[in-house]
């Protein structure tokens, strides 16, 4: 194949249906990421306070719990999500399965990140709420997580880029999501394979990139 | 007949193995101003922490305002309530503006109306002399100008007793002045009690009705102000008390 023909059918393959078709998969990928990542910042924020209180029993379980979902493929819950649940009788659609997926595992992410952010909040904020006659719920919400919150910007938003290119691997339940859709189109027509993984390649970037840029200027205002 | 404030009835604390505190017995009456001295590690902070609940005691009787700490039935938010604390290092809040820090507890602790809320905020703190800083944050502040704000803090919630752990510690000479001054002003209020932690002999000697050392997590005297500094009744006081003399 000469490289005039190659040039060609990268032009071909930019196309208005293909770019709609395409872009209608970044809708599935935007609203699967966005749902997921604000269900996983409020459940991931709960288990993360949970487990710092220290609870008896109940802060150790959530705690294993958390390791064990951490370490597990990404894949392997997605799957579980949609083919093993309805065994048990429930019965997710492929879009909600994968939001159901992304949302465990990213909640025990993010568990450990704003955790870890609690636990860099200087002593003294805790102390001095308390002395002052606070509860401790009102330090911790008033005082202590939104301090928390301001130093784990960075780790939080890296995570949730992560989530953003995670959902290609939604493709394995058919999710028709990006990179799905990526893959019919050159499933068509080989030749539009590498200009299909450009257009991929640069709409993650986008997105992702875009992501970055919020969460500076999330930094900065916070500062 | 005097009201007692702070009660310790042989009160004995452990971090772990070690022994924190050794038979404590102090009692504080309401309106009077006592000072903590004693070498570092002695337990002073540990001491005066047990007050306001921040360490647990392991036995003994702590009766603060009335309320036994060791009784499930006390809530300790009542007792913080009425007792403040003003911290070595500050413990401003740090995501809040110093009027802020002044307004948060009353606001949302007493449900203090929030005109009058504000008001009591910016007397106080034109009382510490940072009316004009009312809107900065605790970062833009040096730490004489914190330590202040950090009394308005504990003074809005118009406490029965103050705490003071080594309050002007960790400020710059020149800061200190601004912050005993304001301590003085409090203690003069006949009917605030204040316990303090503190090295400045001269602030114990102006305001203190008495004067209490500590060593070894152990109380070696309690004596009345006068009688301390005319001759400590300790060897371990009177060796302390020229070390800090002489520097
Ligand atoms: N949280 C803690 N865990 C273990 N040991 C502690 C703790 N806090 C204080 N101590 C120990 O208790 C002793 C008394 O400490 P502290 O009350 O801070 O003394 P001071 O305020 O007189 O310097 C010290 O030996 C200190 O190391
Ligand atoms: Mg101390």
């Amino acid at each position: 194949m000469s490289i005039a023909m190659t040039l060609a059918s990268t032009i071909e393959a930019f196309n208005y249906y293909n770019l709609r078709y395409l872009f209608i998969g970044l809708l599935y990928t935007l609203s699967v990421s966005v749902i997921s990542i604000a269900l996983s910042f409020v459940f991931g924020s709960i288990f993360g306070i949970i487990v710092y209180e220290k609870i008896p029993y109940f802060s150790r379980w959530v705690s294993i719990a958390v390791d064990i979902v951490r370490n597990l493929p990404l894949l392997l819950i997605i799957f579980f999500m949609y083919f093993a649940l309805p065994n048990i009788g429930v019965h997710l659609s492929i879009f909600w399965a994968s939001i159901a997926a992304f949302t465990f595992f990213e909640s025990a992410m993010v568990s450990e990140i704003v955790r870890g952010g609690i636990m860099a909040v200087d002593k003294g904020q805790f102390e001095g709420a308390r002395a002052n006659g606070l509860t401790n719920a009102q330090t911790m919400f008033r005082i202590v997580l939104p301090q928390a919150y301001k130093k784990i910007v960075p780790p939080l938003v890296s995570q949730f880029i992560s989530l953003v290119k995670d959902t290609s691997l939604a493709t394995g339940i058919v999710l028709p999501e990006l990179m799905y859709r990526g893959q019919i189109i050159y499933g068509q027509n080989s030749n539009y394979m590498i200009p299909v993984f450009i257009m991929l390649a640069i709409i993650y970037f986008v997105v992702n990139f875009g992501l970055s840029l919020i969460s500076k200027r999330i930094e900065k205002n916070l500062a | 007949m005097t009201e007692k404030m702070i009660q310790f009835q042989n009160v004995e604390k452990y971090y772990g193995d070690f022994h924190a505190l050794k038979d404590i017995n102090i009692d504080i009456n309401a309106g009077e101003t006592v000072v903590l001295i004693g070498p570092s590690g002695s337990g002073k902070s540990t001491l005066i922490r047990t007050i306001n609940g921040l360490e647990d005691i392991n036995s003994g009787k702590l009766i603060v305002d009335g309320y036994d700490l060791a009784s499930p039935q006390t809530d300790i938010n009542k007792i913080r309530k009425n007792v403040g604390m003003v911290f070595q290092h500050f413990n401003l809040y740090e995501n809040k503006s110093t009027l802020e820090n002044i307004m948060l507890a009353p606001r949302i602790v007493l449900k203090r109306d929030e005109k009058e809320n504000h008001d009591i905020a910016m007397s106080l703190l034109e009382k510490v002399g940072l009316a004009d800083k009312s809107a900065n944050m605790p970062s833009e502040l040096s730490g004489g100008q914190k330590q202040r704000v950090a009394i308005a803090r504990s003074l809005a919630m118009q406490p029965k007793a103050l705490l003071f752990d080594e309050p002007t510690s960790a400020l710059d000479p020149e800061m200190i002045g601004d912050v005993l001054d304001v301590m003085r002003d409090i203690a003069k209020d006949s009917n605030m009690t204040m316990l303090v932690v503190t090295h400045e002999m001269n602030f114990a000697k102006a305001v203190a009705d008495r004067v209490v050392f500590m060593a070894d997590g152990q109380i070696l005297e309690d004596s009345k102000t006068e009688d301390f500094f005319k001759k400590p009744k300790s060897e371990r006081a009177q060796q302390f008390i020229s070390q800090i003399e002489h520097h």
